[in-house]
């Protein structure tokens, strides 16, 4: 977790920005339409700055950018039919809308994405799950995927500084630069695999395999804007996927 | 019934040319320090791993011969169960052995309890408990991941000591402990024996372990060779020739041609050599 | 061996965050020296090696590696002339043999294949792993695996060595064959520079002892000067022994210790 701890989305209950994440990407994804798109991507970046997440929205544009820029290319240059001029270049009327659409969409998910990314407590979205009795072995797996990735990326730097301080060079011809992928991603898979193994042993001996019923140890509140905030996220969805069979 | 009790115990590892126990016999009682030696290979960490069922459950391999562990067969899926919470492991390696999701120590010592459906308070209390004996109550709230080797093998004993388990069985445990944190273990163990449970240690540590344990086991080539008072062990012969060692000072005294029984500590050694 | 200061920190600054992690660090280091770094945690000990390695760079001060600032360089520029044993080696081993393994770093440097084989053959003998020379490493026991990561960052025959405890996890012998390496390659030269809290290897193998506290070195001293003098650093048993019994002009370690008793029977004095 990287807000702050008095933010809106730091308070909420677990399940609330994870459902609100997947409502979010099913009615980006279900509305026709630029104007529609368009609309959930704002509504997304508002929603998150309240949130208090408001740099998970900052961040997407890292991945966004060079997506957008490439959907602008591939619709914008590549479509066909009317054409419009911008800035001296001649592009595809319809294939700027739909590179617009498109993209919204992606500034959609993407920005909800971060927004759990950050906001995402694993303690609590365990002791979320006890207290509503369901399994466990479930709530290990979300957690420890999500986790994952950072530990993922820390173990890679530190291996990278040992092959580095051997003299392995990254910089300078491309052949060079293939012949250090072997000594980075071997240990780096071999070390996660390894270390997979022995969490393993941990976890048994930790009772964490056969558990019937996990004590919550801090049940987080489920306030009423909580459960207002998901049922109106599901509503919505529920309203674009009907939309987008009906219409 | 003893607490552990290997008979004529084969165990082989998946793919491996030889096998890690060889018609092992072991007996550990409960309220008693059992520490086991040998050198690299001999067996002491795989008798370990099979007293707590995880080989060959979580190994795989092949084990032949009875093995029973507070009276059940830890690797029988049902009897499993059973020992949930009673017997523990330690490894010598901290960071593989935290869950992996806490974000607080105190949240990670409190994993198995929870794990285990204990009441809240309960878990309070006994994490409380448990971070004051390991001298980490100052920790309670930092994230597992930003601790050293030391803090984060005290987190992991921490989240044994707080089931109080039955039987512990543990592997190095000192290794990533600075002087004071040896001290600590060594005191804690005793005082786990003194409260019923059996500890079973496998170390080659003998300096920090000759003063603490009842019974010394010394393994070779996938079996116990030798056993008695760690006192009578330490200072002999048979003890080198099983390919183990002894303390510092008994070394010492082997490589300046003194003959059994050797000293084992300083005093000794002062008397030793300055008669 | 050049003739350069294997290691120079002058006025060091660094910090991750706000609050400064060495502040106002000098410590040189000759050739052949054997240093011991200490202090409680890891936070300092570990950031003042990667500062000498070029992984990180100070904020204020300046840190020379055999002679080369580290300021504009990169940790694969000071490979030729540094060996350095991380915490958790066994993790970085990715050769299909001991051999291609160690031999990773020389055939970085581009040296001539027989040079390299040469070297390799050499330091595998030296660290007893020669019958595992064509093994996979992921085949050995931990153990064994850390002696292959130390046999790799001294192939090179480095100028400065950097040991970030070496002795963890490793089973008796082993530590006998660290001890021994170790004390070569210092009478060879090597200035060693090791981040440890087994004293007894410490004494065995280094003589000079800096400690850090609260971002700031507190004691550099001799080894067998600090240890025992203050509670957090108690003196292993052999350099007690020798105290307690009058031998201070020898080396606290068995290979010392053992001819000078073995002068005197058991019913003899000293």
């Amino acid at each position: 977790m990287t807000l702050a701890p008095g933010a809106l989305a730091a308070r909420a209950h677990p399940f609330t920005p994870l459902v609100l994440t997947v409502c979010i990407a099913v009615t980006a994804v279900a509305l026709p339409g630029t104007e529609a798109a368009v609309a959930v991507y704002a509504a997304t970046l508002l929603l998150v700055i309240v949130a208090g997440a408001g740099r998970a929205a900052l961040r997407a544009l890292i991945p966004l950018a060079p997506l957008w820029f490439f959907l602008l290319l591939l619709h914008g240059v590549l479509g066909g039919g009317e054409t419009l001029t911008v800035l001296g270049a001649t592009l595809s009327r319809g294939g700027l809308t739909l590179a617009a659409t498109q993209a919204a969409r992606l500034g959609a998910i993407a920005t909800a994405s971060l927004a759990l990314y950050a906001s995402f407590s694993p303690a609590r979205f365990v002791d979320a799950v006890a207290q509503r009795g369901w399994s466990f072995s479930l709530a290990y797996v979300v957690v420890a995927t999500l986790l994952a990735l950072p530990r993922f990326r820390a173990r890679a730097a530190s291996i990278l500084e040992a092959q580095r301080s051997r003299g392995l060079r990254l910089r300078g011809s491309p052949f060079n630069r293939l012949r250090a992928i072997g000594p980075i991603t071997f240990p780096l898979v071999l070390g996660a695999l390894a270390e997979v193994d022995e969490r393993g042993f941990a976890l048994e001996t930790r009772c964490a395999s056969a558990v019937e019923r996990r004590t919550a140890l801090a049940p987080p509140p489920d306030r009423a804007l909580d459960r207002v905030a998901r049922w109106v996220g599901i509503a919505a969805a529920l309203a674009a996927v009907m939309w987008r069979l009906l219409a | 019934m003893s607490a552990l009790d290997l008979r004529l115990v084969d165990f082989t590892y998946p793919g491996a040319p030889s096998p890690a126990l060889s018609q092992c016999t072991l007996c550990a009682e409960a309220g008693a320090v059992t520490w086991l030696t040998g050198a690299l290979g001999s067996g002491t960490s795989t008798a370990l791993l099979v007293a707590a069922g995880l080989a060959p459950r979580h190994t795989g391999g092949l084990r032949a011969g009875q093995v029973r562990t507070l009276g059940v067969d830890p690797a029988d899926p049902s009897s499993a169960r059973d020992l949930g919470g009673r017997v523990a492991l330690v490894l010598p390696s901290p960071v593989s052995q935290l869950s992996g999701i806490a974000e607080t120590v105190a949240q990670e010592v409190a994993f198995a309890p929870a794990n285990l459906g204990w009441a809240a308070g309960r878990i309070h209390d006994g994490v409380a408990r448990a971070l004051d004996i390991l001298g980490i109550s100052h920790l309670a709230d930092r994230d597992p991941a930003t601790l050293s080797g030391g803090e984060m093998q005290r987190t992991v004993l921490a989240a044994t000591l707080v089931l109080a388990p039955e039987l512990w069985l543990l592997d190095e445990p000192a290794s990533a402990l600075d002087a004071g944190g040896r001290a600590l273990l060594h005191r804690l163990l005793r005082a786990e024996a003194e409260r019923g449970s059996a500890v079973v240690v496998a170390s080659e540590d003998a300096d920090g372990l000759a003063g603490v344990a009842d019974r010394l086991v010394v393994f070779d080539a996938g079996r116990p060779v030798l056993e008695g008072s760690p006192d009578a062990v330490l200072r002999g012969d048979p003890v080198w020739e099983a390919g183990a060692g002894s303390t510092t000072i008994a070394a010492l005294a082997r490589a300046a041609q003194v003959s059994a029984p050797r000293p084992l500590t300083v005093e000794e050694g002062v008397a030793q050599w300055t008669r | 061996m050049d003739a350069v200061t294997p290691l120079v920190l002058d006025g060091v600054r660094f910090g991750y965050g706000a609050e400064p992690v060495l502040d106002g660090v000098s410590l040189r280091l000759e050739a052949g020296e054997g240093v011991a770094l200490l202090g409680a945690n890891g936070a300092g000990k570990t950031t003042l090696t990667r500062l000498a390695m070029a992984l990180r760079h100070p904020q204020q001060g300046s840190v020379s590696t055999c002679g080369r600032d580290t300021a504009r360089r990169k940790p694969e520029d000071l490979a030729d002339v540094t060996g350095y044993l991380f915490q958790h080696p066994e993790a970085q081993l990715f050769a299909q043999t001991v051999r291609g393994e160690v031999a990773f770093g020389p055939e970085r440097l581009r040296w001539a294949a027989g040079r390299v084989a040469m070297a390799v053959a050499a330091v595998l003998d030296e660290l007893g792993l020669a019958p595992h020379a064509d093994k996979h490493p992921y085949d050995l026991p931990t153990p064994t695996r850390r002696l292959v990561a130390l046999a790799a960052a001294l192939v090179a025959s480095p100028t400065l060595l950097i040991l970030d405890e070496p002795t963890a996890g490793l089973d008796r012998n082993s530590r006998v064959r660290v001890a021994r390496a170790v004390t070569a390659r210092r009478r060879a030269g090597t200035a060693v520079l090791a981040v440890t809290h087994d004293f007894g290897f410490a004494v065995e193998v280094l003589d000079r002892a800096v400690v850090l506290d609260r971002a700031r070195i507190t004691h550099d001293m001799g080894l067998t000067d600090l240890l025992g003098r203050l509670p957090e650093f108690p003196a292993p048993p052999l350099l007690e022994l020798a105290r307690r019994l009058g031998i201070e002009k020898v080396r606290a370690s068995l290979d010392a210790l053992a001819p000078v008793l073995t002068s005197h029977p058991e019913t003899g004095t000293l």
